[in-house]
């Protein structure tokens, strides 16, 4: 029993932390509150599902176009915010809009119904006597791989550096030279990425034009738990709340229900206790 | 006592004139109004009857519901800077109060109203407390959970509230027989314009009242606003249950308007509307909101449902109306997302301001033309 | 019994040690400078007293009621205002309208009654400070020297037994400065006693009647004006090593 929520907790809070690290990435960087999050991801799926299961590609090939596609659509949507970028909530009513053009887009293409998604790679493995798919071991290992290469990234690269800069203090960042449309536009683009990846590794085992809704709640209650633009918190939160659901879902008799809930719930606790997040600035009071 | 009800009309008449009379935008807006109200009645066939599967007038019952909700959002928003992103929860409370109420106990709307709204403003203060210590966009995400905790409750006790079929047969303003379906549509229209007319004046006088000010302050800057000894803890609370009241007043009548309730009344996309038609029209006025939702309630279900359908099948750029229908939220959207973007700060910020450029250019001319 | 008893308070920000066991008492009617370099915690004093923020230890009485640690607005209404060192006004509201709010509070909802509307006492305020012309322009368009004027009528219109004042002459020309060291020397012929921290000396020395000088936190002198320029320590903070 323990065994079995120590190991899918993992997975997911793993491929929770993809999704969060997305958003709060976003956030930290350009103080965008990207409500197209969820949209990205979904996208994510879809064009996975048609590259992988209709158009018959390798597993490997599929991820990385599939990426690189709702890479772009993450790009055009920084182009639309472009121009308000700095009011909140301009920002907010144009990305909701654009979640629903883009749900409304895929309804069109691809009907309201349910379409199968395949899982990555078929099989069942025993780890420390539990059975796991291994499209869910894979899952976790690439989420592991990504984390790790992201850290990486942004640790030790000079465009890394310059994320961080631009995240810290904006107007300074531009004085010393860094061009931070540019640095905007990339982070968008990992963004993107990664909650197209955190799609394909977390959506089983079908999708439809309505599973934006669930990874953009989900994303706001990590990031918010851990602290908005913490990359620690949005890591830490993940688990937490990847632990917290596989725990209501084992423990409590008809936990299916709650575990949507479970993720809100720890959010609003989290809050009361710690405005801020758990890693998060608390604001300002005076200089 | 004739003597004291007379006295007491005339000096609630002069009160009313100098406020409205006396201003030229209130003038506009009072005859504007007043021609809204008349309007049915000059073209009954027109307005009551038209069309198959809508009408005229329900299109501006539903505008007048999303006026009062979306002005609701604005004074929470716009005056105190809590952006709420979960206005849905006090919109939802509303109308499932009066489902509830009359689906268990039959009591009439005038009863199930008032204690939906009732309901609101004690959840918004309880909801409330836990919100205040959070700033920011985390209170925005925080708000954005409650309706979505309040439908997994609903979830739970399907049987008091229908899950997701919701609950049906609601009482409308007044019944059918013995009255018509046409006297039926005029009472929801007129109600509803009663309502959103009270529910303005009511908001446009708290935002201009004392307690406004105390709003602004907190908006401004709250560490201020508690340096001249604002107990901004209170007022907060206060913007909320405001708000609620009037969110769940626009919810309550919808329930009845549209005679049922559904889980669809909590979703997310609820909770984006006020949001899209106060920044559309101009965050921060209470007429703001209220412009927005009609642009965007006229657009939604008349201009493109209607008027651009007609258009499209009549030079055959499409089959038939009806093909235009998965386009349609993928339009309305894109007008929103370019209204958004050519005017941040609201439609009716940018007339108010070439208003005043015009002004300031005709003083300008005048000034010249004294100089000469 | 002392206006304002501040005993032993200390607050420290994770390693840095911002108040270090200050003491100091306050006697009503009293203009009080508070001297330091930058950095020396004076500005985080004040927002101790004035519950900003909460210390770590330390006690602080007004009117001989421990008032440590009250919320910002509590310690307002028990009589203690204050400006801030960069002014904070509300941008969106006419300047009649920043000073009403300082008269909306529960203290003055009190005292007016109904002898004074809250907008009769904010325009005298603004009379007060000379910003009767622009009562109902925004905030967002006064300049820097209406603003910081501003302020202080926000600060006066709550009658307070004790007035702490952050830097108000900084970023003033002479005339500005003139004209406020003859505000501050009529407010206190009106008996309203005064904290005021202050870095242009010369300003400050000739208004005050004793100063305490804060450095790293810590106390390090306390006396008349004169006694404090010849004190060879506060010599050494301001000026490195005495010749």
């Amino acid at each position: 029993m323990i065994e079995d929520l120590l190991i899918y907790g993992a997975i997911s809070g793993a491929v929770y932390a993809l999704l969060a690290l997305g958003f709060t990435l976003v956030y930290g960087v350009a103080e965008i509150l990207n409500m197209a999050h969820g949209a990205l991801y979904m996208l994510g799926v879809y064009a996975f599902v048609i590259l992988f299961s209709f158009f018959h590609l390798d597993l490997l090939s599929s991820i990385i176009l599939a990426t690189i596609f709702v890479g772009f659509v993450g790009i055009a949507v920084y182009g639309l915010i472009r121009s308000v970028v700095d009011e909140v909530l301009p920002v907010l009513v144009v990305t909701l809009g654009a979640t629903l053009v883009i749900q409304q887009l895929s309804i069109i293409q691809f009907g309201a119904r349910d379409i199968r998604v395949p899982p990555m790679i078929s099989g069942i493995v025993t780890l420390l006597g539990v059975k796991i798919l291994q499209d869910r071991l894979l899952a976790l290992a690439l989420s592991l791989c990504l984390i790790f290469v992201l850290w990486i990234f942004i640790s030790r690269s000079k465009i890394g550096l310059a994320m961080r800069a631009v995240a810290q203090d904006r107007e300074v960042a531009m004085l010393m030279g860094i061009n931070t449309e540019r640095v905007y536009m990339l982070t968008i683009l990992i963004s993107g990425s990664l909650a197209a990846v955190a799609g394909m590794l977390i959506t089983r085992p079908v999708v439809n034009p309505n599973i934006w809704q669930t990874p953009l709640y989900m994303s706001f209650a990590i990031v918010v738990l851990g602290g908005l633009g913490s990359i620690k918190g949005s890591l830490v939160g993940a688990f937490i709340i990847g632990y917290a659901e596989n725990a209501v879902l084992y423990l409590v008799p008809e936990g299916q229900y709650l575990k949507g809930a479970v993720a809100l719930a720890v959010m609003v606790i989290v809050l009361v206790l710690r405005p801020a997040g758990i890693f998060g600035k608390r604001m300002e009071i005076e200089r | 006592m004739t003597e004291m009800v007379t006295s007491l009309l005339r000096r609630a008449y002069s009160s009313f004139a100098s406020h409205i009379f006396d201003v030229p935008a209130r003038l506009l807006a009072f005859l504007l109004f007043l021609l809204f109200l008349v309007m049915p009645l000059t073209n009954p066939g027109y307005f009551i009857y038209t069309g198959e599967g809508y009408y005229i007038l329900g299109i501006l019952v539903v505008a007048n519901i999303y006026a009062i909700y979306a002005a609701s959002w604005d004074i929470l928003a716009g005056r105190t800077g809590q952006l709420s992103l979960g206005h849905a929860l006090f919109y939802g409370i509303g109308a499932y109060t009066v489902a509830i109420l009359y689906k268990f106990y039959a009591l009439p709307l005038w009863v199930t109203i008032p204690i939906g709204i009732l309901v609101s403003v004690s959840v918004a203060l309880l909801v409330g407390f836990p919100c205040l210590r959070v700033k920011g966009p985390y209170l925005s995400l925080v708000t954005l959970a409650f309706p979505l905790i309040l439908t997994g409750i609903f979830f739970m006790f399907k049987d008091v509230t229908g899950g997701e079929l919701g609950i049906s047969s609601l009482p409308a303003i007044i019944p059918v027989p013995p009255y018509t379906i046409n006297q039926q549509r005029l009472a929801a229209f007129y109600f509803s314009s009663l309502l959103l007319a009270v529910s303005s004046v009511i908001l446009y006088k708290i935002a201009n009242s004392k307690i406004g000010i105390i709003f602004v302050s907190m908006l401004d800057d709250e560490v201020a606003s508690k340096a001249s000894g604002i107990n901004t803890t209170k007022y907060k609370l206060l913007a909320f249950a405001i708000s609620a009241l009037f969110a769940s007043l626009a919810g309550a009548f919808a329930a009845s308007y549209e005679s049922s309730v559904g889980i669809s009344m909590l979703a997310l996309t609820m909770s984006f509307y006020p949001v899209i038609m106060t920044i559309l029209g101009g965050i921060g006025t209470i007429y703001g909101p209220i412009i927005g939702a009609f642009i965007l309630t006229i657009l939604d279900r008349y201009v493109l449902k209607v008027v651009v359908s007609d258009a499209l099948a009549h030079t055959h750029i499409i089959e038939r109306a009806e093909d235009l229908a998965p386009w349609h939220m993928i339009i309305y959207t894109s007008v929103v997302i370019i209204f958004v973007l050519a005017w941040p700060r609201g439609v009716t910020r940018f007339v108010v301001d070439k208003l005043e450029d015009l002004e300031e250019a005709r003083e300008l001319e005048e000034i010249k033309k004294k100089k000469k | 019994m002392h206006l304002l008893e501040v005993e032993n308070l200390t607050k420290r920000f994770g390693g840095l040690t911002a108040v270090n066991n200050v003491s100091f008492n306050v006697d009503e009617g009293e203009i009080t400078g508070l001297i330091g370099p930058n950095g020396a915690g004076k500005t985080t004093l004040f927002n101790l007293i004035s519950g900003i923020l909460k210390p770590d230890s330390g006690t602080v009485k007004f009117k001989g009621e421990n008032v440590t640690g009250l919320e910002s607005h509590k310690i307002v209404n028990k009589g203690i205002s204050r400006t801030f060192q960069v002014i904070r006004p509300f941008r969106h509201l006419p300047a009649i309208a920043n000073v009403m709010v300082s008269c909306l509070c529960p203290r003055m909802k009190k005292k007016l009654t109904w002898l004074k509307s809250p907008e009769r006492k904010a325009l005298d305020m603004l009379e007060d400070v000379g910003l009767t012309e622009m009562a109902l322009e925004p905030a967002s368009n006064l300049s820097h020297g209406d603003l910081k004027r501003l302020e202080i009528a926000r600060a006066l219109a709550l009658e307070p037994d004790l007035l702490l004042l952050d830097e108000p002459f900084s970023g003033m020309n002479p005339i500005e400065t003139d004209y406020l060291t003859k505000s501050i020397r009529r407010m206190h012929l009106d008996g309203h006693t005064m904290v005021i921290v202050e870095h242009k000396l010369h300003a400050l020395m000739k208004l005050v009647k004793r100063v305490i000088v804060l450095h790293y936190g810590e106390k390090i002198a306390e006396g008349s004006p004169k006694e404090v320029a010849k004190n060879k320590k506060v010599l050494e903070v301001y000026m490195g090593r005495v010749i």
